[in-house]
């Protein structure tokens, strides 16, 4: 969808970060930070659907919770409702750091800073369906209470005009006045969706986040909400932000569409360019494991090994540990040497200690000489990959101990490649395939 | 396009949210006594509750004091079926009938009174706990903690040593020791239900916080609370008799546990009915409560409570 | 309702497996429930047959019919035959594959009734035949885990938490190998000296305390461990099968320190460790994310391939049983609506149940908004009218559909239950050209 002039930015969202403490021991000592949504930027445009997809873990429903104002955010903020040069001011002043004009529009746009005013603007505009709508719907309230409880809070309406504008709403989502004082057991999976999504349409709002709003259902009953969604946004000129796991669905409902991983965003761009010609190699590795209608057999493939932990994410890019296309720059380091001797049980159950200096460089200290002449030796072996090799720049074995120094490699930050298209990788392109 | 979906039978326009309300008050009342033995316990528990509520029409009240046996000293010990004495008398001349009437509305005051107080307290603090969370939550489950590890009856006897003996003592100590149990069902109950989704929607619309657990939390967190409630109405009577049995409430006072302690002395001499008669009012007391209880469980255990 | 499938095969393989008139209903309060209402349909050696469907067709019944998991009461078995050919290991070429075997490795066990000469039993096949749903539990016993094994959605689940990986994998081993362990311990498991008997009982896990402390005496210990070790080599084998690196670590680990795709591929380990005949694979991604999904889909394949097993392909996700299987029967309330080869099936549904649910796939065809999506929701299998079940939903419908019940019957190489294929004798016949309803 392309912009129109003056586009209102329904959320611009600036180097939001979520961290949840893990806490341990009987004192509850904070021992490590998760971070489930780690310097995320982006914007969302009045009357377009984004799409958030990723794999568990990525840190897309906590984003999104973020985004609906239920949980505060640990830094970083999200801006809502800013015009086209609002938006200029906000990113000129946050280049400047602390100043009066930042401190005015925050004041006024950041979601949690705002008077409470502001606060029950971005409030009623603001609406969310989750993806359980067994757990959505207080299962003790009528359709009518649910659906109505919105306007009631506002005090939009009451008695019969409440009743109407329930039945109206009702019918808006395929239900009707037969369903008004029914419970939401009564009622099947595609159904209740249709009651939250309604309870959602209550107020108007400017933005939905729809929270995986299909994926407890089947394809047949799946066709039917993504259709009904398209009808509201098509006559009520809603904001979607649509998170899901399912690239079929979000490709069909998306304009543009950010791909998560490990907290992070990896590339974000239009729907068709992002899915036709992927610059990511996440982003292409989802799109190879997505079993789709028309594609054949031969390029299905799957990912190898596991999202590392969220909280120590690894250096660099956060996708090297599992890119089959990772660099000496991808920012391999002294966390990946360790993962390596963890498979191998001999050597582990040997290793000491380890002593950092940084992320890149550390010693490994051994319970004897020949533990560390072996590490040294498996360092060139076949099981270690070739860009982790060349990433090494100084291997020294003592006594005990391995020191071991990689190449020092900065962050991999969002950078343009052309066409409204952002990736978060070293490549300028995927390495073509033959 | 809309879309519309076939549906079960349809209910009729002029249905409103009123009567849909109530017809499943009565579903749900109808469940409940669907099983026998449910409503054999409340069988008992209305006769009970009605002689305790008729009790001065039943048997004259003593003057001046209702609550304290009437003494017939022309009638010492005499079986159930003497003149005057439909149940008998015990050793002191006391009218065992009167103490088993009487006695119903002094256990249903007791029952009614504790559970009231403690439900209300366990209530809010096992809620404030559970819904803040937090800071709060801590400070209020240690001083719960610290309830918890007292012994219902040794502390009923310390009341009674500092305070005397007397029932409003055993009212008090009971009140102190009970509510612990309804805050932690409550709390466990408020944080389970936080987390469901539709509590997540009712802050997305932006509902206050005092609404949403009033109207979300409240509701789905109670059930367990009201079954054990009930099931304590039983038990507070039955902890209260033994407390007045040994001696903690005042002499001669209309209590079951009371009767039977002055009843006991009899039992060797063969004049059973003395304290037969309290026990076996204690028993059904506390069995009817019990059936009612396991019965509300058995239909309002969220798990069955679907379709 | 017995509709024999053999002349549509496309592949002449032996059949491993054949359900006929499969009815498993469920008792609840507002009736009884047709969940599995007249199923038919073969399993070939070294195939998969995908079996898809939505929420509540029947298929996992269906399935779990297979190894009798279906839990009775509430189930109600009402009808139906499960025949089940277990293979054995091809003796001309030791599983080495020959003419004899096809290349298989593997031949059909013969009817012990009749040495294969051909009898009632076997219904004059001369295979081993057992009904999967009447054989003693004993029997059963001896087959599930062995002969036929399955794996679950929810791996966390099927996994005990209080057993490392090791003594969960070694159990399988225990129960249905113990004759090789005793071997490769170099012990002969024929001999019915106390030593043995004593070893014999310790690798059926039989052992007791006593029996236990015996065997930790010198004389017995050392062959002991030979049997423990034994099991440990396969065990790790067997992990190493489905490319779990590092299996002598992973073996003393437990379930939850293991991932979700690293759980599955334990269950599949299990599942493979006796090299069964049949695999039935239930929903056995839907928990994983894609990209392990991928990866779990392409090791089935792999091992699959290798060990010529035959698999039932359960899932919900129609694009994922297009990749998977070689066979796909499409389910709905209770019945299988279609059935054939898949590529035929994705390619040209023939069932409007089959076209409606493919086109409410989203794809790069769709305009947005533009789902074919089935109206209405799947009818309440509460005693139902003989009836197409699909009536309801059906674009096509006409009035017999709603009397009768559509037979399954072939159509080209498939089978279709419906009239728009095969019209009725009497009465109007439903077409696609037509839209009623």
């Amino acid at each position: 969808m392309t912009a129109a002039t003056d586009q209102r930015t329904v959320l611009a969202v600036r180097d939001l970060k979520k961290h949840f403490p893990i806490k341990d021991g009987a004192l509850q000592r904070v021992v490590g930070q998760v971070r489930a949504v780690d310097g995320v930027s982006f914007d969302l445009l009045r009357g377009e659907t984004l799409g958030l997809v990723g794999e568990s873990g990525c840190g897309k429903t906590t984003l999104g919770r973020v985004l609906a104002g239920l949980e505060k955010p640990t830094s970083g903020g999200v801006y809502f409702d800013l015009s086209e040069q609002q938006r200029t001011e906000l990113d000129q002043a946050l280049r400047a750091g602390q100043g009066e004009d930042l401190a005015q529009l925050e004041a006024a746009h950041r979601v949690d800073r705002l008077d409470a005013t502001n606060w029950r603007r971005f409030r009623r505009n603001t609406q969310m369906v989750f993806q359980d709508s067994f757990s959505s719907l207080n299962p003790r309230h009528l359709v009518s209470d649910i659906v109505g409880r919105p306007l009631r809070v506002y005090k939009e309406a009451s008695g019969s005009a409440l009743t109407e504008r329930v039945v109206g709403l009702l019918e808006q989502v395929g239900l009707g006045r037969q369903h008004l004082y029914r419970y939401p057991h009564q009622f099947s999976g595609g159904q209740r969706q249709r009651i939250s999504i309604a309870r959602a349409l209550a107020l108007d709002p400017e933005l939905v986040i729809l929270d995986e709003p299909t994926s407890a259902l089947d394809v047949s009953v799946q066709a039917q909400i993504l259709n009904l969604l398209h009808e509201l946004q098509q006559n009520r000129g809603f904001t979607f932000l649509f998170i899901t796991h399912d690239l079929s669905v979000v490709r069909h409902m998306a304009d543009r569409i950010a791909v998560m991983y490990l907290g992070r965003i990896a590339e974000s761009g239009e729907t068709t360019g992002l899915f036709d010609d992927p610059i990511h190699p996440y982003t292409e590795a989802l799109l190879r494991a997505n079993p789709d209608l028309t594609g054949d057999d031969e390029g299905f493939r799957g990912l190898e090994g596991t999202v590392p932990d969220p909280a120590r994410p690894p250096q660099g890019c956060r996708f090297h540990t599992r890119c089959e296309y990772a660099t000496p720059d991808c920012g391999w380091e002294i966390d990946d040497v360790v993962l390596q001797l963890e498979d191998t049980p001999a050597l582990f159950d040997k290793l000491v200690g380890v002593e950092r200096r940084s992320p890149f460089d550390a010693d490994l200290e051994f319970v004897d000489a020949s533990a560390a002449a072996a590490l040294e030796t498996a360092l060139h072996g076949d099981e270690v990959p070739s860009s982790m090799k060349a990433a090494i720049e100084q291997v020294s074995v003592g006594a005990q101990t391995v020191s071991i120094k990689f190449r020092e490699v900065n962050e991999v930050l969002l950078t343009p490649r052309g066409n409204d298209r952002l990736a978060a990788c070293v490549l300028d392109a995927l390495p073509s395939r033959d | 396009m809309s879309t519309t979906s076939t549906s079960p039978p349809l209910t009729t326009s002029h249905e409103s949210a009123f009567r849909v309300r109530l017809r499943r008050m009565g579903e749900t009342s109808g469940r409940v006594l669907s099983n026998p033995t449910t409503l054999g316990g409340l069988v008992i528990i209305v006769v009970m509750v009605g002689m305790a509520v008729l009790a001065p029409w039943l048997v004259e009240p003593n003057t001046p004091n209702a609550s304290q046996m009437p003494r017939d000293w022309g009638a010492i010990a005499v079986p159930p079926g003497s003149p005057g004495h439909l149940l008998g008398t015990t050793n002191t001349g006391g009218d065992v009938l009167y103490g088993v009437i009487w006695g119903a509305r002094t256990s249903l005051r007791l029952s009614l009174i504790v559970v009231t107080v403690t439900v209300a307290i366990g209530v809010a603090v096992g809620s404030l706990a559970g819904f803040r969370g937090g800071r709060l939550d801590e400070i209020l489950m240690r001083i719960v903690d610290v309830f918890l590890s007292i012994p219902e009856l040794i502390f009923a006897l310390a009341i009674a040593a500092v305070l005397g003996p007397s029932f409003r003592n055993i009212i008090l100590a009971l009140a102190i020791v009970f509510w612990v149990k309804y805050a932690r069902i409550m709390r466990a109950q408020v944080m389970h239900v936080k987390q469901n989704d539709y509590v997540d929607a009712s802050r997305v619309i932006g509902d206050s916080s005092w609404n949403i657990f009033r109207k979300d939390v409240l509701p789905n967190s109670i059930t367990p609370v009201v079954v054990q409630a009930t099931l304590d109405m039983g038990n507070i009577v039955l902890v209260g008799a033994t407390l007045s049995f040994i001696g903690l409430a005042e002499a001669g006072l209309a209590e079951w546990g009371v009767l039977v302690s002055e009843g006991q002395a009899g039992i060797s001499g063969g004049r059973w009915w003395a304290s037969t008669f309290p026990g076996l009012m204690v028993f059904l007391w506390a069995l009817a409560f019990n059936l009612l209880g396991d019965g509300i469980r058995d239909v309002l255990d969220p798990k069955t409570e679907t379709r | 309702m017995t509709a024999p499938a053999t002349n549509l095969q496309k592949t002449d393989a032996p059949v491993v497996a054949s359900v006929r008139d499969l009815r498993v209903h469920f008792k609840s309060k507002a009736g009884i429930v047709h969940a599995v209402d007249g199923v038919d349909f073969d399993v070939r050696d070294g195939e998969t047959l995908g079996l898809v469907g939505e929420t509540g067709c029947g298929k996992s019944v269906t399935a779990r019919s297979f190894l009798r998991l279906v839990p009775m009461p509430p189930g109600i078995p009402v009808s139906g035959s499960i025949m089940f050919h277990p293979r054995q290991r091809c003796t001309a070429c030791d599983g080495a594959g020959c003419v004899a075997c096809d290349h298989t490795g593997r031949v059909v066990s013969t009817c012990p009734a009749c040495s294969g000469t051909g009898c009632s039993t076997c219904e004059q096949t001369g295979a081993e035949t057992l009904d999967l749903l009447t054989i003693p539990e004993r029997d059963l016993r001896s087959i599930r885990g062995n002969r036929i094994a399955m794996i679950f959605q929810d791996p966390g689940k099927a996994l005990n938490p209080a057993l490392s990986i090791r003594k969960q994998v070694a159990e399988v081993f225990y129960a249905h190998r113990s004759d090789e362990l005793l071997a490769s311990a170099g012990i002969d498991p024929s001999s019915h000296s106390l030593p043995t008997g004593l070893l014999r009982r310790r690798a059926t896990q039989q052992s007791r305390t006593l029996e236990n402390v015996l065997l930790s005496l010198p004389p017995l210990r050392s062959r002991r461990s030979a049997i423990t070790a034994a099991a440990d080599d396969r065990v790790a084998a067997a992990l190493a099968e489905t490319q779990i690196p590092n299996p002598r670590a992973v073996m003393d680990r437990y379930p939850h320190e293991l991932s979700g795709g690293m759980k599955q591929r334990v269950m599949i380990a299990l599942a493979l460790a006796c090299d069964p005949d049949l695999l039935i694979a239930d929903e056995p991604t839907t928990a994983l994310d894609v990209t392990v999904q991928a990866r779990i889909i392409e090791l089935i394949k792999e091992l699959q391939q290798r060990h010529k097993t035959a698999v039932v392909y359960i899932s919900h996700d129609l694009s994922l049983v297009r990749r998977v299987a070689d066979r796909t029967a499409v389910m709905y309330a209770g019945r299988i609506v279609e059935v054939g080869d898949s590529e035929q099936i994705f390619h040209e549904p023939e069932h409007p149940y089959t076209r409606g649910l493919i086109d409410a796939i989203p794809g790069a065809h769709h305009e947005r908004g533009r789902l074919a999506a089935i109206e209405g929701t799947v009818p309440e299998l509460i005693d139902p009218d003989p009836s197409c079940r699909f009536a309801g939903r059906c674009d096509f419908a006409a009035e017999v559909c709603w009397t009768r019940d559509p037979a399954l019957e072939p159509v080209g190489d498939r089978q279709v239950a419906c009239f728009i294929h095969h019209p009725p004798e009497h009465g109007e016949a439903p077409t696609f050209d037509r839209t009623a309803r």
